[in-house]
């Protein structure tokens, strides 16, 4: 067991280093796309939060008591990130914090979103439709897996599994990343 | 004369003895009726009360008719303090209860209060003042601080009880209060210190609860780790309930064989609740005893539907389930085909002001559960959708239900399939669930609903309302046709004076009426005070004295409650009694 864990780290140091160097190139290459796809996104989630705001909280409402509102808050000092997946109709909240590394995390996700395809996308991302993404402190979209689980904890800020088709768009591209740890998970 | 002559009364003894059997409040109250010599027999020997108001009756009223109580349960605010509707300093103070009592009732055993503001000095009066103290229960309490537990726990030689549900305590940070219990102290029996923020000292715990045999509840807080509760549960392998701390930590082997181990040997283990922060991989050291569990309080446990189902599908026997919505539809239909026993159902929001959906929990999943579970009796569901077909299943499959208590998150949300009010939605549940007692509306309603009310809710006692009705006649219904109701709270309807006016008499015989955003006038407020000298009629104002306003104003929060003890002596500022107003007015 041991063993297999320093594999999986000795593997994802090397792919690593050549995938930073690919994944440079791309930036460069596509570098104001990728800007501006960014910027579409923000300027949409802004018109959403204009949205939102025009419905103000109502004092006592929902009836949910003032203890279990205090209670519930606390939910703050754990490491939640937003999850969303395109085709679902809902968002879904992970502490990342209790997981241990990228295996647990596929397998929580196939739990998440298991319904609408998610086990596909996990164990063949080469011909799944999906590709799980995440945005890191910088704002930028990075692709799952591509950075030891420390880093990937402490940057990220949310997730999204990603139709194939958009990720291109992005200037990602996926290579599996989460298939080498289901397939590892499994056993 | 021959009859006559047949005529007698038992002894006072033999009465007396008769009626120590009977301990329900209303069936004593009702015998306290009967002649003046059974009310005097019936108070020399009452040895319970309950007080639903702590306003309604002074405490020397009380004291006087009732010598020789043991046992004395009080509420304070209004139920709509729980969501911040009351302001802060409203009242509900226990100290004129306490300082009464200790005078009085030098062989008090029991104080259960829900809702009361009590300080430090209140506690150390009850420590010091009762020599047979044994129970306290403070739930949704604030005031105190673990000064006050601590002279309890240091004078209270023969304490059972000591439960802190839900109750705000301002904490040493130290949490040593418990250190002053006796070494000499083993009368445990229950012990509830959920809502404590901080750690208490772990080692005065263990050594507690390892002399105090008869322990049969612990409910821990929070602070309490994962790794030390198989220590603790090695000390009272003879629980029936528990409370967990957090339920996750480092991921060691041993924790989890020594937790699975101490759940093991606790082989009268009937209930649980705790389980914050989870970590799932945790949860099957629990599986051993779900088999006997009949009560599972999740409510503040974050846990994936898939492993609720795996946990749910264990626990056969359940009767009573607080969940999350993290459960969604797939878990309730889990608990509609393990749990056939189940006779009360709760599901609380994970995400109450969020804008969108964050879990898939339904409608459906209400229905599966009132198909699948038929001794299902009480239900709380806060959800997003809701259609009248629905409620009508739900009526249709459980007329046993005396509780139905249902939250739609977004106000004024119609039927998700129609567009329709859920008027007859309602009307089916109050129609076909004869004994109702308890019910709270949400959702798209009209008038409509509350004539169903009126017709059908004829055992109904307490009724919530938000944000709907369309006039008057919808309160009109209400009032005049729920014969028994005793609580009513309404916020954000349409209601105003001619409701109000026209049933003044029925607010006499209920408990309280509580209506905030609504449209009765200042104007009617006096009158309704003027017109009802024993009903006090508080009209609830921050912004300054209403009548600085016109008196076709609408009060902004009114609370209204019958009582043989006037207008109350601790009012604040904000607090304005109609009757007390007017005679101030006559000086």
């Amino acid at each position: 067991m041991a063993k297999e864990g320093l594999g999986l780290e000795i593997t994802e140091l090397r792919l690593g280093l050549p995938d930073a160097e690919h994944v440079t190139v791309v930036n460069k290459n596509e570098k104001k796309r990728a800007f501006s796809q960014i910027d579409d996104e923000n300027s949409s989630s802004g018109g959403d939060r204009k949205i939102k705001t025009n419905k103000s909280q109502v004092v006592g409402w929902p009836p949910v008591c003032s203890y279990r509102k205090k209670n519930s808050m606390n939910e703050g000092s754990k490491m939640y990130v937003k999850v969303s997946m395109d085709g679902a109709p809902f968002l879904r909240k992970i502490d990342l914090g209790l997981h241990k590394g990228y295996s647990d995390l596929a397998l929580a996700l196939d739990k998440l979103f298991g319904s609408y395809g998610m086990v596909e996308a996990l164990k063949n991302a080469d011909n799944s439709e999906h590709v799980p993404i995440y945005e890191d402190k910088d704002g930028d979209w990075m692709l799952v897996g591509d950075v030891p689980w420390e880093m990937f904890m402490e940057s990220c800020k949310r997730l999204r599994i990603m139709k194939r088709s958009d990720a291109k768009g992005f200037g990602l591209q996926p290579k599996g990343s989460l298939k080498g740890f289901i397939e590892s998970a499994a056993k | 004369m021959q009859r006559m002559a047949y005529t007698f009364s038992f002894p006072e003894e033999v009465l007396e003895h008769v009626f120590s059997f009977i301990w329900n409040e209303r069936d004593r109250n009702a015998i306290s009726l009967v002649c003046k010599s059974w009310y005097e027999i019936e108070r020399w020997c009452r040895r319970k009360v309950f007080v639903g108001n702590c306003y309604a009756v002074s405490p020397l009223m009380v004291v006087k008719r009732f010598p020789e109580v043991r046992s004395i349960a009080l509420k304070g605010k209004p139920h709509f303090a729980d969501f911040n509707l009351v302001p802060d300093g409203w009242g509900g103070y226990v100290c004129p209860w306490i300082a009464a009592m200790a005078r009085a009732f030098p062989c008090l055993e029991e104080i259960r209060l829900k809702r009361m503001v009590i300080t430090d000095e209140s506690l150390e009066l009850i420590a010091k003042s009762f020599k047979n103290f044994k129970v306290l229960v403070l739930t949704s309490c604030e005031g105190f601080t673990t000064d006050g537990l601590a002279a309890i726990a240091a004078n209270c030689r023969n304490l059972r009880e000591l439960d802190l549900q839900e109750s705000e305590v301002e904490e040493d940070l130290s949490g040593h209060w418990l250190s002053h219990f006796p070494d000499s102290y083993t009368s445990l029996v229950s012990l509830n210190i959920s809502c404590l923020n901080n750690e208490v000292s772990l080692s005065a715990l263990e050594r507690l609860l390892g002399r105090c045999p008869n322990l049969r509840t612990l409910r821990l807080n929070r602070a309490v780790p994962l790794d030390r509760l198989p220590n603790l549960l090695l000390q009272c392998p003879q629980l029936v309930e528990l409370g967990t701390g957090v339920y996750s930590t480092e991921m060691r082997p041993e924790v989890f064989s020594n937790l699975e181990a101490a759940f093991s040997g606790c082989k009268q283990l009937k209930s649980l609740s705790g389980f914050w922060d989870v970590l799932p991989s945790y949860l099957p050291a629990v599986y051993p005893i779900c088999s006997r569990l009949t009560s599972l309080n999740l409510s503040y446990a974050i846990i994936q539907s898939s492993d609720l189902i795996k946990l749910i599908s264990q626990c056969p026997n359940l009767l009573r389930l607080w969940v999350l919505d993290y459960i969604e539809d797939a878990g309730l239909y889990a608990l509609a085909a393990s749990c056939k026993d189940l006779r009360e159902l709760r599901v609380f929001p994970s995400d109450p002001f969020g804008l969108e959906p964050n879990v898939a929990l339904t409608e459906q999943g209400l229905v599966s559960v009132s198909e699948g579970c038929p001794k299902l009796q009480s239900v709380l569901y806060f959800c997003r959708q809701m259609s009248n077909a629905a409620l009508h299943t739900i009526a249709r499959n459980r007329t046993n239900l005396t509780r139905f208590r249902l939250c739609i998150i977004e106000p004024r949300t119609p039927d998700y399939l129609t567009h329709e009010p859920l008027d007859s939605g309602f009307g089916a549940i109050v129609e076909q669930c004869k004994d109702l007692q308890r019910l709270s509306l949400s959702g798209l309603l009209t008038d409509r609903v509350f004539e169903y009310i009126g017709t059908c809710g004829k055992k109904l006692e307490m009724l919530s309302v938000a944000f709907a009705g369309d006039s008057d006649l919808g309160l009109h219904h209400v009032l005049s046709g729920c014969d028994n109701l005793r609580k009513l709270e309404i916020r954000d309807c349409p209601f105003g004076d001619k409701a109000l006016l026209a049933n003044a008499e029925k607010l006499e015989t209920m408990r309280s009426l509580w209506m905030s955003s609504c449209s009765v006038s200042y104007g009617a407020c006096k009158l309704l005070g003027q017109k009802m000298p024993r009903l006090n009629v508080e009209v609830i104002d921050e912004r300054g004295p209403p009548d600085s306003r016109p008196d076709d104003c609408p009060v902004e929060k009114l609370y209204i409650y019958r009582t043989i003890a006037g207008p109350r002596l601790d009012m604040p500022g904000f607090v304005w009694t109609m009757e007390d107003d007017s005679s101030l007015r006559l000086e």
